[in-house]
């Protein structure tokens, strides 16, 4: 690894992906590492499954790529004295499908997530043709920080930027094909959808006191519109990059990785964390939802709900339980 | 600039015209371009929908690969076409005019019990008709231009003039096609007049239901968007009968929206387990 930089140059490459077009996308993701290299980026974001398109459904399968593929490999080799996120269907050894995103550096890929959470609800429908990712973790880079990568919905759980916080993430890289939805004239920026993530990436790199960076991709799937408004947070919540929504283009800024340090000393909320408190908390939680331990923070007679097992009114478990009397 | 013209819109209807128009040029470009097309047409009857969309194309393309057609029929008005004719002058697209009396009179002969029902239906399965000729020889996709309201409350005739390549406007209430409309500057006489499905003389859509756009609109919007009960919309001053009616008529209308099922049978069945984009490589034609 090397020396930590005084600045680093992030560049966002905010494209519309042609919709299963794989090639076609390797070729401008090609042209934009080029254009980024030329404009001294050190670091390359390009938005969840730029390499294919959002809305595949059946064509997942037909787009999908080994980590041994060589159009990655190719993809890799144009990273040398870069670093850069690249987004992809990823199948297994085992034929299974992930919307995965991988660092690239120097030539090789040095890093792979696949997405934790897929969303399956109102306009969504990934769980039906991908496979949830397993893993989080963060993962040390080139540029003398760590590097926290969630795939869009992944942000939508306030876990995700926790753990890579309290694993060594300095910069929280998010992803995204986000929809744009809710036009209501009260937003702030015109769309809820923006109004959302704007919120949650201020909120993220305030809390977990790192860099967050947004890549969101533009143009059209089918009847959905994705609206860019890529940023880039500082680590006390002020935005230092917010590009235009729906204009598709490569964006930079320079972000100072002393700005870190000073936040985490002034304000030192990860070393505050206690995330063994945690973990006997969900512990016990977990457990109760089971219905393999009694709910201790149930009122009397309450309705099953979130933290209740159906049916637990009494102090024994499920599957041990008797009759109820009288 | 803004349109002068009054008209009513419920707050909570109320969007970001510039985020709309700037979404919908990129959906129209996005379907063309997925398409292999450049050009699209449209039926432009006079009223604000169509209006609308005509802009909204011309500003995505440009007025020079929009085709209007206006397709009256004897009994249409005549403001109507003065009224199309005025946005084909504004926007300076290319327009034709095909009156549909032929057809239909052709089919039913000139002294007929046919209820307006079944003309009005056949009036708008003619004008699809032509326009997915004329999808041909002007080598353009055909452009929706139903709005929300009246495909909610199934004002449309299936194959008729709910059918195109795509809509822009589908998702905008009556309300806010006539706030987009008036952010874009449609003809004040086009935001002002009475919406009318122009089937026989003094016809509106308002009459015709019983109530007003922006009430439905509201309550469509609560009920639908905001997924509020019928309790709860009642709480908010809605009359239970108007609530109930308007949900047995989205209810009734649900086929209208959807793409006929196929019986199962084989192992993939479109629609079913065979899901693919509309568009994708080598969809577009050469």
């Amino acid at each position: 690894m090397l020396a930590r930089m005084d600045t680093i140059r992030v560049a966002l490459a905010q494209l519309a992906p042609s919709l299963g077009e794989l090639d076609r996308n390797l070729v401008r993701h090609h042209e934009l590492l080029e254009q980024a290299r030329a404009d001294k980026a050190d670091l390359v974001v390009f938005p969840e499954l730029g390499l294919t398109g959002y809305q595949l459904q059946d064509l997942a399968a037909e787009v999908s790529l080994r980590l041994d593929d060589p159009r990655l490999a190719d993809l890799a080799a144009a990273t040398e004295g870069l670093s850069a996120i690249v987004s992809f269907v990823e199948e297994s050894a085992d034929h299974r499908l992930f919307i995965a995103a991988a660092l690239l550096e120097d030539g090789a890929i040095r890093h792979v997530h696949r997405k934790l959470f897929l969303p399956t609800y109102g306009l969504f429908d990934e769980r039906r043709f991908f496979g949830a990712g397993d893993m989080l973790r963060a993962v040390p880079s080139r540029l003398g920080l760590g590097l926290g990568i969630g795939i869009c919905e992944d942000f939508w759980h306030l876990t995700v930027p926790q753990i890579l916080a309290l694993d060594g993430a300095q910069i929280l890289i998010n992803v995204s094909s986000s929809p744009g939805r809710d036009l209501a004239a009260t937003n702030e920026v015109g769309l809820g959808t923006a109004t959302s993530w704007r919120t949650l990436m201020r909120t993220y790199a305030q809390l977990t006191t790192s860099f967050v960076v947004f890549c969101n991709r533009v143009g059209v799937d089918e009847s959905i519109s994705f609206w860019g408004g890529s940023e880039v947070i500082a680590p006390t919540g002020a935005a230092l990059l917010s590009a235009p929504m729906y204009d598709e283009g490569l964006f930079s800024v320079d972000i100072a990785p002393a700005d870190i340090r000073r936040e985490r000393i002034g304000l030192p909320l990860l070393r505050d964390e206690r995330p063994e408190l945690q973990l006997r908390e969900l512990a016990r939680i977990i457990a109760e939802r089971a219905g393999m331990a009694h709910d201790s923070t149930s009122e009397p007679g309450a309705e099953p709900g979130l933290d209740l097992a159906p049916g637990d009114r009494s102090p024994h478990p499920i599957g041990f339980r008797r009759e109820a009397e009288g | 600039m803004t349109s002068p013209v009054a008209f009513e819109l419920p707050p909570e209807l109320a969007i970001d015209t510039d985020i709309a128009r700037r979404v919908i040029g990129e959906f129209i470009r996005g379907q063309l371009g997925q398409a292999g097309f450049e050009r699209a047409v449209l039926g432009l009857s006079g009223g604000i929908d169509s209006a609308l969309v005509a802009y909204l194309t011309a500003e995505a393309i440009g007025a020079d690969k929009l085709l209007c057609v206006l397709m009256p029929y004897r009994t249409s008005s005549p403001a109507s076409r003065s009224d199309a004719e005025e946005v084909v002058r504004r926007l300076g697209t290319a327009s034709e005019l095909v009156d549909v009396t032929p057809m239909v009179d052709g089919f039913y002969g000139p002294e007929t019990d046919a209820s307006d029902l079944r003309r009005g239906n056949f009036m708008a399965r003619m004008r699809m008709s032509v326009l997915y000729d004329r999808s041909v020889t002007w080598g353009g996709l055909v452009v929706g231009t139903g709005n929300k309201t009246e495909s909610l409350i199934g004002y449309t005739t299936i194959f008729g003039d709910a059918a195109c390549a795509f809509n822009p406007v589908g998702d905008l209430y009556k309300s806010q096609v006539r706030q987009l409309a008036a952010a874009m500057d449609v003809p004040d006489s086009i935001i002002a007049k009475a919406p009318s499905a122009d089937l026989w003389p003094g016809q509106t859509d308002e009459i015709e239901s019983g109530f007003s756009y922006p009430e439905l609109d509201r309550l469509l919007f609560w009920r639908i968007d905001k997924r509020r009960s019928i309790d709860e919309v009642v709480a908010l001053g809605f009359e239970r009968d108007l609530v109930e009616r308007v949900d047995r008529m989205v209810a009734g209308a649900e086929f209208k929206r959807q793409v006929p099922p196929i019986a199962k049978l084989g192992p993939r069945t479109a629609g079913v387990d065979y899901l693919y984009p509309r568009r994708r490589p080598g969809s577009a034609r050469e």
